[in-house]
């Protein structure tokens, strides 16, 4: 890895760190577990778009395993993996039939597929199947969240690629 | 490449889609007097308390072999039997609304009502 890659990915992986303390301070509006922005989603799929998957996955990693050991509830950590990891292999795929301007797109449907790894990794936990009822309305917060995230990341995008910086 | 119109309208669709299912699962949850057996914080049970048309008894057992013998007739719900040492929640009795659940604390085991069950009483402290 080269050293301005490397320095690179590590400060974006501040940033996207930063943003997910600040927002896990922010009380929840719906008392459902999983609804949230995800804001640090932001730096994820900016990554993703800008650098490449493996910068994404790498930045994806540490952010999720610092931020749950930060935020003191190891648990949520086989939830954010598992729905991160399904979130991004669905990204790298679909970034390679999305133009500049579509990054949200690959957001809103990277949240889905969020959603169904949290939720298939909470059956397993659980061990009721039942919990699938919850799907739909993480997919509705999910939807929206995505929408959100992939927004300003679409629009970060534009503006650092004007200018001139990757 | 997809025109953004198509990832709009497919997603658009989703969206929908999802609220419907959503507030359909909510309002299927909200009627009807839901029994709901947790043991150890977790679900494992729920009758609609509504639908029973003729009374049924049902077996928990737990890790350490504990049982709890529960009985089930139209609208109501109770423990008859267990072997727990103190019995307070075969004491309990018959439950109906959601105002107090039956809990067998040897034995992780709470069955709560939820949704439907309208009772005159608010709240009961014991």
């Amino acid at each position: 890895m080269k050293l301005k890659q490397l320095t690179r990915d590590a400060v974006l992986t501040a940033i996207a760190l930063t943003i997910f303390m600040v927002e896990a301070q922010i009380p929840s509006l719906v008392p459902i577990p999983g609804v949230k922005l995800g804001l640090a989603n932001i730096v994820t799929i900016f990554a993703l778009f800008a650098y490449g998957p493996k910068d994404a996955l790498l930045i994806l990693l540490v952010r999720v395993v610092m931020g749950s050991i930060f935020s003191g509830q190891i648990t949520t950590v086989f939830y954010s993996l598992a729905g991160g990891l399904l979130c991004w292999c669905v990204t790298v795929l679909l970034r390679k039939f999305l133009s500049d301007r579509q990054i949200w797109v690959a957001s809103v449907i990277g949240a889905v597929f969020h959603n169904i790894g949290q939720i298939l990794v909470a059956i397993v936990m659980t061990g009721t199947p039942g919990i699938v009822v919850y799907l739909p309305v993480l997919m509705v917060s999910g939807i929206l969240a995505g929408l959100f995230t992939g927004l300003c990341a679409q629009f970060l995008f534009g503006k650092l690629r004007n200018l001139g910086q990757f | 490449m997809k025109s953004t119109k198509f990832w709009a309208v497919l997603i658009g669709v989703v969206l929908v889609l999802s609220v419907a299912v959503a507030a359909g699962v909510y309002l299927w949850r909200g009627v009807g007097t839901m029994a709901c057996i947790y043991q150890n914080g977790t679900l494992i049970e729920r009758i609609n308390l509504d639908t029973v048309t003729s009374p049924y008894e049902l077996t928990v057992t737990d890790r350490d072999g504990g049982e709890n013998v529960i009985s089930v007739e139209p609208g109501r719900i109770r423990i008859s039997d267990a072997n727990c040492p103190d019995h307070v929640c075969v004491n309990t009795g018959w439950i109906s609304d959601g105002v107090i659940p039956i809990v067998c604390l040897p034995h992780q085991l709470v069955i709560r009502i939820e949704g439907g069950g309208n009772s005159d009483i608010d709240i009961a402290v014991q």
